[in-house]
């Protein structure tokens, strides 16, 4: 009796201590989801006062199943996410198993690579539209002078060669950062380890995928959940590049909800588009996250 | 202690804010806006009105003179200028949160020529119908563009109409027909030296599309949305236009592919360096081009309306209608203050003064006649007159922003070969269609309609 009233009171204690902290996490996160939620069940049109703001179930959420607009922008933004990734990592390992060698200037590589990250999105996807951009732009010129065009070609006007300039930004700009990430976790690998399978006759192959690559999971796992949540939001680059064209077959569904919202000012349609992306994003990260807590407690026991 | 306006509006601010129950994104944006810009402190018994336009360089220092006069000719008015982004869909964005927060300024708003048909039915703008303003005295396409179910809701400030620009040294006469057109630029481009480009149009997936596409169409005789209301988008001549668009780039060859991704300036750039024949634009450029330390067609350029179809029977020459509108903000407290101001600045002399400073047409046609404007428009005269007479409104409906999205992704699908254009347009019909429905456009319009039978 005694002792389950003191473990009341601990937690009482315990609730009271981090009460401001879910304060804060209730005021800044579910006040706002939930908000956008309520909205998200009201026909609520900016621009059209006439229409009121009636409360409508969930019919913006089938208006959105009902648009081939938003599930083509779900697969644009499932490929991008998918094919930038995949390019990403694998570039990505390959520096880092460079970066994590000894070698004079090590500090200063490892700080120069960083560079492409550090460069504001914006500005990296105007970088990259000048160099794709018209006939005479520098893509079509160095392509042109090598020989591999035969004339020069206007990207943003095919579906394939507009998602070129989108997915090299996605990859010169991001890959520093998966690097990093991978060097980080290579730098926790045990060297005896590459030591013992020395002596015992492994070759640098059988080291990597036996050693380096099983011990590398964890950070990779969440190099993958950072990716795949900035992939599937992806807005910036895509507007600045393409716009989301030629027509709509580059959009993002970020880029289609703030059409929705922004421009268009639909907030209850808009704001049904906002949840839907965040039980995505909600959902892939759980996903993640229920992955590496098996990866993380199997490697303890 | 007398409380001031600025607290005032705070007061207004934040009883809207309770009332609307909008989201705290847009109070923050609605409040803080014309909070930071302006807290007017005004003695007792004057009328304050705030002013927002275009207020940059050149034009800003007009418009600050002409309200200067404006003051001395009204002493109990003062007029504040009120910054707002020049780029007009943030102005658009910024003007529909405030007046959604009912926030009275500014008190007078600058209208892009195909928003003032939603302010009107949203009620946000006041008819201006009790002033008795001169409708008879501007162009009929700028009074049709700012009316609404039969009233008038707005001045037409200035206009912008769509130009064809030729190179006379390639070209030296003006062609009749746009079969014409296309000729004489594949005779231009063949020849030694020509230039590479036959015409260059302004083609990326945005509002320059539509306005090219409206000339197009006009000029075959199609319309999107006819007098009845219906949705026309899709008839044979509007396929027709579409298709002979189309064809400048992949059949008869005169239009380069980078105009899909083209706006004014690259337009532009093309044009002023030489390397097309001739450029749909609008007529800002012509004060650039017609400097010989930039431009490399200075002086061998002229510009007239864009050219009918000699193939279409129904069809007439078409320049697409832009330009600034002035209106009465619904929420000021001083209407009849707001109205005198408009009615300065629209008057003839005013007028003619931002053609002479900044080189933008009036919109009364008695203006073309007068010599002191011939120096000011760096074109003859009578072209000017003949573009804008023959300008034609984008649809003026409530609905236009989104009615024009659909519009630009369908036509761009079409002109980069995703659709056929006849499919093309029979998705933008079928979609525009759903809009009117989904808006309850079909409603208004036939109150509209009902509305403005007198």
């Amino acid at each position: 009796m005694r002792k389950i009233s003191r473990l009341g009171h601990e937690a009482r204690i315990g609730w009271s201590l981090v009460a401001p902290a879910l304060a804060v996490i209730a005021l800044i996160a579910i006040f706002p989801l939930g908000w956008t939620f309520w909205e998200s069940l009201h026909l609520d049109e900016l621009r059209m006062p006439w229409l009121g703001k009636p409360f409508v179930g969930l019919a913006n959420y089938i208006e959105i199943a009902k648009d081939p607009r938003f599930w083509a922008a779900l697969g644009h933004t499932a490929f991008f996410t998918v094919v930038s990734i995949s390019l990403e990592l694998v570039i990505g390992l390959f520096l880092a198993l460079a970066m994590n060698r000894v070698f004079r200037g090590r500090g200063f590589v490892r700080a120069a690579v960083l560079v492409p990250w550090a460069i504001p999105t914006v500005v990296a996807a105007l970088l990259w539209r000048f160099i794709f951009e018209s006939q005479g732009g520098i893509a079509n010129a160095l392509l042109v002078d090598a020989g591999i065009l035969k004339q020069p070609m206007v990207w943003f006007i095919q579906t394939s060669t507009a998602w070129v300039p989108v997915i090299l930004a996605d990859v010169w700009k991001t890959t520093p950062f998966v690097a990093l990430l991978l060097l980080a976790g290579l730098q926790n690998i045990d060297l005896t380890l590459y030591e013992a399978a020395a002596v015992d006759g492994a070759n640098a192959w059988w080291q990597l995928r036996h050693i380096t690559l099983p011990l590398l999971k964890p950070a990779i796992l969440v190099t993958l959940i950072f990716r795949t949540l900035d992939g599937f939001r992806v807005f910036d680059l895509i507007y600045v590049l393409t716009g989301g064209g030629p027509g709509t077959s580059t959009e993002p569904v970020a880029l289609y909800t703030f059409n929705a919202l922004l421009q268009n000012l639909r907030f209850g349609y808009g704001s049904a588009l906002s949840v839907v992306i965040f039980a995505i994003t909600f959902g892939l990260a759980l996903l993640y996250v229920r992955g590496l807590g098996v990866r993380l407690g199997g490697e303890e026991s | 202690m007398r409380r001031g306006p600025a607290s005032r509006k705070l007061k207004q601010g934040a009883l809207s804010l309770a009332a609307n129950s909008r989201s705290a994104f847009i109070l923050a944006l609605a409040l803080a806006g014309p909070l930071a810009a302006c807290a007017p402190t005004s003695n007792k018994g004057e009328t304050v009105l705030t002013f927002s336009g275009s207020a940059l360089g050149a034009e800003g220092t007009l418009v600050a003179k002409q309200l200067k006069r404006f003051m001395e000719l009204n002493p109990g008015v003062r007029v504040e200028l009120q910054r707002t982004p020049d780029d007009a869909s943030q102005r658009h964005q910024l003007y529909v949160q405030w007046l959604n927060a009912r926030v009275g300024n500014p008190s007078i708003l600058q209208l892009d020529v195909v928003w003032t048909p939603e302010f009107a039915a949203a009620g946000w703008v006041l008819p201006l119908d009790r002033y008795g303003p001169p409708r008879a005295e501007f162009f009929p396409a700028t009074i049709t563009a700012n009316t609404w179910a039969g009233k008038l809701y707005a001045l037409p400030w200035f206009a912008d109409v769509g130009l064809l620009y030729r190179r006379t040294d390639l070209v030296p006469n003006e062609p009749k027909t746009l079969e014409e057109m296309v000729t004489d630029a594949q005779a231009a481009m063949s020849r030694r030296g020509g230039p590479r480009y036959g015409i260059v149009w302004q083609g990326a997936r945005y509002e320059g599309l539509i306005t090219g596409f409206v000339e197009y169409l006009g000029a075959f005789g199609g319309r999107i949305i006819d007098d009845k209301g219906e949705v026309v988008v899709n008839r044979p001549e509007a396929v027709r236009a579409l298709e002979f668009m189309r064809d400048e780039l992949y059949k008869t060859n005169v239009a380069p592919l980078d105009v899909l991704t083209w706006h004014e300036e690259e337009a532009r750039f093309a044009f002023q360096n030489g390397n097309a024949v001739f450029m749909r634009n609008w007529p800002y450029p012509v004060a650039a081009m017609s400097d010989t330390a930039q431009s490399k067609v200075a002086g061998k350029f002229a510009v007239s309306p864009m050219p009918a179809s000699g193939a279409a029977p129904s069809g007439h020459s078409t320049a697409a209608l832009g330009g600034a509108q002035l209106a009465i903000n619904a929420y000021t407290d001083h209407p009849d203050a707001a109205y005198k101001l408009i009615a300065y600045l629209t008057a003839p002399e005013q007028m003619l003064e931002r053609a002479q400073a900044v080189g933008q047409y009036p919109t009364r046609p008695a203006l073309y006649n007068d010599a002191r404007l011939r120096s000011a428009i760096a074109i003859p005269l009578e072209n000017a007159r003949r573009a804008i007479e023959s300008a034609t409104p984008r649809p003026v409906t409530p609905i236009y922003t989104e009615l024009s999205e659909i519009l630009q992704i369908e036509l761009h699908r079409a002109l980069v070969r995703q659709v056929e254009p006849r499919e093309a347009l029979n998705s933008a019909a079928a979609r525009i269609n759903a809009l009117i429905e989904r808006t309850g456009m079909r409603k208004l319009m036939s109150g509209a309609a009902k509305e403005s039978a007198p």
